[in-house]
């Protein structure tokens, strides 16, 4: 087997910035991390210095999501060694435990965490996992909510609590996460437009209205959405179908449809071989 | 002041300005390491971070609820600030202020913070006085009344002598002061040797125990989301929108 540095002719400190770039993008490509990391390790592992800490608990983390409980093992041993009591290192020993399907030890693992620290975010956020894991959506939805109470400001649990209540279809309350996120990342356009599409899938006419509103501020904030163009165009068109709404505001509904209509064949013109990516 | 300038020997600059230059900064350095060694852990309690982060929220809330569908606004407005059972209005934290007598972590901080501050200068400075005395070192750039003299002479009996020109003790104070952008420069913002604003907290940190704050907070936050009002960003956002096509440029290109 060609190692990577051969394949892709690559030097090691090629290899070692490509891998803090994937850390800090929170990238999850484990099997390239795996490869290249791997390689890292075996034999470059003396003149990285200790930047090789971190590329432990990366390479191990990327491990556990390819199954190389091997490689994990490795990492895990050589990182108790260098901080023997350390909650991270803790963190990491429940999440092989996880991966194990061990998950009443994993459990343990992360509650004598949270006895030392009651602070401690990761260990609680993994229990909330492992419950996710098991299946057992009610209670992570219950738990994830607990835990929000308690940490407002985790935008993360906030996300993933939305996509909790999309998958029980309770629209509403996701709705509500999708808001929390929407006031902190104002700028970021998939929010509104994930928004605009929880709207959208309630339903009603009240919602409608706002879904295409929503559409419509994600098409401001990145131009080039293509998914948010077509609900503006879905959202105006279903509201000008509706028998309950007036004259003006159907004139209107037609109106905006028909503008994302011209700007969809903009966009898709003299571009007939290229497919639709995923939309 | 039309004096005959003074002529200092150079071997004076090359041997106590520059050494004292040196001096100065490495004493800085090793400041910076000791503290970072000598740093206790500052254990959060659930409540506290909690409270903080409740507050970032509200804060939030005021800013950008202009996102956010006029309903959902109030909603959360209400959650806050309703008169039997808003958040803020219910919540009473204990107050403890944490004078320095009563809370030990806070007097060991204060007696670190004294020893790895103010004893190396006061002893650096007197050793510096007592090596390098009973000459002129150099002269401040701007003129100085008498009243300066025997503050910035020390160790130079001679009445006559313009009080621009200073000793050794005073380049080493300037030299203390002025290392500051240099440290920052080496060793990153908020580095342990930087004095004056170690002083600069010392003389308000008294007064800002967390807390009492956290009920403070909590009324300062009622107050401000009690004014503020809902004017949805949205409101023309179609208008706004449909007023020119879409930047579609290069949008399927294969490099996409």
């Amino acid at each position: 087997m060609a190692s990577v540095s051969e394949m892709y002719d690559v030097t090691w400190e090629e290899m070692r910035d490509k891998l803090r770039k994937w850390r800090e993008d929170n990238h999850r490509n484990s099997e390239q991390i795996v490869d290249v990391g791997e390689e890292l390790i075996n034999e470059h592992a003396s003149k990285l210095g200790d930047d090789i800490w971190i590329i432990y608990e990366q390479v191990m983390i990327a491990a556990l999501d390819c199954s190389r409980d091997d490689l994990a093992w490795t990492c895990l041993q050589e990182l108790k060694r260098q901080f023997p009591g350390s909650q991270r290192v803790k963190r990491l020993a429940g999440m092989r435990l996880e991966a194990l399907e061990k998950y009443e030890d994993a459990s343990k693992q992360y509650d004598s965490i949270l006895q030392d620290d009651p602070t401690n975010t990761a260990a609680r956020k993994r229990k909330i996992s492992i419950l996710k894991a098991q299946g057992k959506s009610a209670e992570a939805i219950r738990e994830l909510n607990e835990y929000l109470e308690q940490f407002v400001g985790d935008q993360e649990a906030w996300h993933e609590l939305s996509e909790l209540y999309i998958n029980e279809h309770d629209y509403g309350k996701a709705a509500f996460c999708l808001e929390e996120l929407m006031m902190t990342n104002p700028h970021n356009h998939l929010y509104c437009e994930q928004y605009a599409e929880v709207k959208y899938t309630q339903g009603g006419l009240e919602n409608l209205e706002l879904s295409r509103k929503y559409f419509a501020q994600a098409l401001k904030l990145n131009n080039r959405n293509m998914r948010a163009l077509f609900g503006l165009y879905m959202s105006a068109s279903h509201i000008a179908a509706s028998p309950k709404v007036n004259a003006t505001v159907k004139k209107a509904n037609v109106k905006y449809a028909t503008w994302a209509t011209n700007q969809i064949n903009r966009a898709y013109q003299g571009n007939v071989t290229n497919r639709v990516p995923g939309c | 002041m039309a004096e005959p300038e003074l002529l200092l020997d150079s071997n004076i600059r090359l041997w106590v300005v520059l050494p004292i230059v040196f001096i100065t900064f490495l004493v800085g350095v090793i400041r910076h390491y000791v503290s970072i060694l000598l740093q206790s852990d500052k254990k959060l309690t659930l409540e506290q971070v909690s409270d903080s982060q409740v507050l970032i929220r509200s804060r939030i809330l005021r800013e950008n609820g202009k996102y956010i569908p006029k309903q959902s606004f109030l909603m959360r407005k209400f959650y806050f600030n309703n008169q039997e059972d808003g958040f803020f209005k219910n919540t009473k934290r204990k107050v403890v202020p944490p004078s320095p007598m009563t809370d030990p972590s806070m007097l060991t901080d204060m007696m670190k913070g004294n020893v790895t501050n103010v004893l190396p200068m006061i002893l650096i400075g007197g050793w510096i006085n007592w090596t390098f005395s009973g000459f002129v070192t150099t002269k401040v750039p701007f003129p100085l009344t008498l009243r300066f003299k025997p503050m910035l002479q020390q160790g130079i009996e001679l009445l006559s002598l313009d009080a621009s020109w200073v000793s050794s003790a005073s380049w080493y104070f300037l030299n203390v002061f002025g290392l500051r952008s240099m440290y920052s420069l080496i060793l990153g913002q908020d580095n342990g040797a930087d004095q004056s604003r170690i002083m600069q907290e010392q003389m308000s940190g008294a007064a800002m125990a967390m807390p009492a704050d956290t009920n403070k907070a909590f009324k300062a936050e009622w107050e401000a989301l009690e004014l503020t009002d809902h004017q949805w960003a949205l409101e023309n956002i179609e208008e706004e929108l449909m007023s020119r096509e879409l930047d579609l440029d290069g949008m399927f290109n294969s490099k996409h």
